[in-house]
């Protein structure tokens, strides 16, 4: 059993408990255990950064030193604490000064940043270290009946020089995994697209105009749903989606499915064991 | 191997330019054309589309200048992004095609569109007025071009990498929340807005940041970052949108925009509890009215669905957070120093 330091990410303890949920189900069934780091602080959420760029290295600095320190890369569920966290470790390990300011006072809780662990979402830890292969075996329920709109979201492309697993502007990863899952994949615009998340409090029209353009453009195509692995994407593609369409003058509506629950569905689990059930637009 | 794959090897081959075509004077909606040429490996698509244009069809329509990269003139949307037709080369195109052996060729988005592939940039420009991207000389007039005005390699460096901007406009095409909003400032004005901010020559620092935080400004950023994987210059445009950002929430403080509030309720929150207490941030973001007025419909449906974030007393605080409030307040002395040390230069 691999084990891993799993982020919790507040969304994920909030709004979108469903993404945990599901992951804990599956996990020992592809032979990963993802440990939780209750000790862990909220990222920052692509803001801090800007706040006070040093409280966002030691917020950071920490989280990844208490992975260290149980010897475990830090794996995260969400795109945006993904490049937020992998943000601050690029800047500590670039930095020895940054670093050295960091570790002083980590120092003081028993820490220290060494840049030790690897910075991973979920869907990369499927990929490259369960393997597809594998994850196909085990498949009980293929999603073969399924049309995929696969939505990766900005912040597990880009910016490249952070995130640097998939081209930003042609990403497969998310696609090779929902096809060893079974499904059909399609090819469309705004798979590698915005959903609008980070501006839904402050130009909340901008927010849904561009929410609305990526569902607008998955219906078009026929989709039976979206699959994302971020659960902010999917906040505003399935919690906001009503407001979004009916702002834009459209009609209609697409289930949005995280990740982990696609997953969760492909190794026979159910929707109800799952929490699809707790959806915005029924699946 | 797929057919793009096994071709891209070779010397030369045909290749298919299907290009976006619109007269504004005899056609009623754009429409593609495809051309088809034999071309040699290591030809740019601008020397392709200059080859259409002079032996295929004399009527197709584009800019073009320096065919070194160096003008800005030729970018246009090859394969689905923005970039420069001069320094785009077909065979590395090939390898992008959806259609095996097909290039796709399209004008800039997000600015009026004239013709083929020829684009409006006045309002680009005018963004540019609008947000004074100039120096405004700190030196009184009386002493112009009686002193020089020097600055240090350290004060450059601040904005260097800005400077390489050629206003080409790729950024300004892929930007997600000007697709949203017309109004929207665009990334290579913000760009340039943080370049002549940090310009140790300017004195308009204030009114412009004043400008830069109204409606459709600084705050719209989405976080995309499309901007910066488009500039054909390799700008980290996003630095410079953080660093307006950074500079807005230290020189005006939080309570003149939502986007500050909104930031700032990050900090408070990772420091009293650890992680987000989101229930809360959409009445500090925006107050209680807008979110009423706002979120109301929505927060009913959140219940039904049992999803609503918890209230803040429900909002377990993260382990060990009295040793990450005492590690936060330590680096919030290490902050004060360095504020300090730097006024005091």
């Amino acid at each position: 059993m691999k084990r891993y330091a799993y982020y919790q990410s507040c969304i994920n303890e909030s709004m979108t408990k469903e993404v945990d949920r599901s992951i804990e189900l599956w996990q020992h069934d592809l032979g990963i255990e993802m440990v939780k780091m209750h000790e862990s602080a909220c990222c920052g959420g692509s803001n801090l950064d800007y706040v006070s760029p040093k409280h966002f290295a030691l917020v950071n600095g920490r989280n990844i030193a208490t992975a260290e320190k149980q010897g475990l890369d830090l794996v995260v569920s969400c795109n945006t604490c993904l490049m937020t966290i992998r943000s601050a470790k690029k800047k500590l390990d670039e930095s020895a000064e940054l670093r050295n300011e960091v570790n002083e006072i980590l120092r003081k809780e028993g820490l220290e940043y060494r840049g030790t662990s690897q910075v991973r979402h979920l869907l990369w830890v499927l990929i490259d270290d369960v393997g597809l292969d594998v994850i196909r075996k085990k498949v009980k329920n293929p999603l073969s009946k399924l049309r995929i709109a696969p939505f990766y979201g900005c912040h597990i492309l880009r910016p490249s020089t952070v995130l640097g697993k998939d081209n930003p502007l042609e990403p497969t990863s998310l696609d090779q995994l929902l096809d060893a899952l079974g499904g059909k994949t399609i090819s469309y615009e705004h798979k590698n697209r915005c959903c609008g998340f980070h501006t839904l409090l402050v130009a909340e029209e901008e927010s849904l105009n561009v929410a609305a353009e990526a569902l607008k453009e998955a219906m078009d195509e026929k989709a039976d749903c979206i699959v994302t692995p971020c659960p902010l994407c999917h906040t505003v593609l399935d919690g906001y989606q009503g407001k979004a369409l009916k702002q834009n003058g459209l009609k209609g509506s697409i289930p949005v499915l995280h990740l982990s629950e696609v997953v969760g569905l492909a190794l026979g689990y159910s929707d109800r064991q799952l929490g699809i059930k707790r959806h915005i637009v029924t699946v | 191997m797929s057919d793009s794959t096994i071709q891209h090897h070779e010397e030369s081959r045909d290749v298919t330019f299907r290009v976006h075509r619109f007269n504004p004077q005899v056609d009623s909606k754009p429409y593609f054309d495809d051309y088809t040429i034999r071309l040699e490996k290591g030809i740019t698509v601008l020397r392709a589309i200059n080859y259409i244009k002079e032996h295929v069809d004399s009527s197709l329509t584009f800019r073009a200048f320096c065919q070194a990269g160096i003008c800005g003139s030729c970018a246009m949307r090859i394969n689905n992004m923005s970039k420069l037709a001069c320094t785009t080369q077909v065979w590395d195109e090939l390898d992008k095609a959806r259609e095996p052996g097909v290039i796709k060729v399209e004008p800039l988005r997000n600015l009026p569109h004239i013709k083929d592939l020829v684009v409006e940039m006045d309002p680009l420009v005018g963004k540019m007025q609008k947000y004074s991207n100039w120096v405004d000389s700190k030196m009184p007039e009386e002493q112009w071009g009686k002193k020089e005005f020097l600055v240090s390699e350290e004060e450059f460096l601040a904005y260097d990498k800005a400077t390489d901007c050629i206003l080409c406009a790729s950024c300004v095409s892929e930007c997600t929340i000007l697709r949203a909003h017309k109004e929207y400032v665009s990334p290579a004005v913000l760009l340039k807005s943080y370049r002549m901010n940090v310009d140790s020559r300017d004195a308009m620092h204030d009114q412009r940041l004043a400008g830069l935080v109204q409606d459709h400004g600084v705050w719209d950023c989405t976080h995309c970052y499309r901007c910066q994987e488009t500039c054909v210059k390799n700008i980290p445009i996003m630095d410079a949108i953080h660093g307006i950002r950074e500079d807005a929430y230290a020189s005006r403080g939080s309570k003149d925009t939502s986007g500050a509030r909104h930031a700032e309720a990050f900090m408070d929150d990772i420091e009293k509890k650890g992680k987000l207490v989101e229930a809360t941030l959409p009445i500090r973001t925006n107050g209680v009215v807008w979110t009423l007025k706002n979120l109301l419909p929505m927060a009913v449906k959140m219940v039904i669905k049992r999803r609503t974030p918890p209230p803040p007393p429900l909002v377990k605080a993260s382990k060990g957070i009295d040793a990450l409030r005492k590690e936060f307040k330590e680096m919030t002395s290490h902050v004060g120093k360095d504020h300090e040390k730097k006024s005091g230069e």
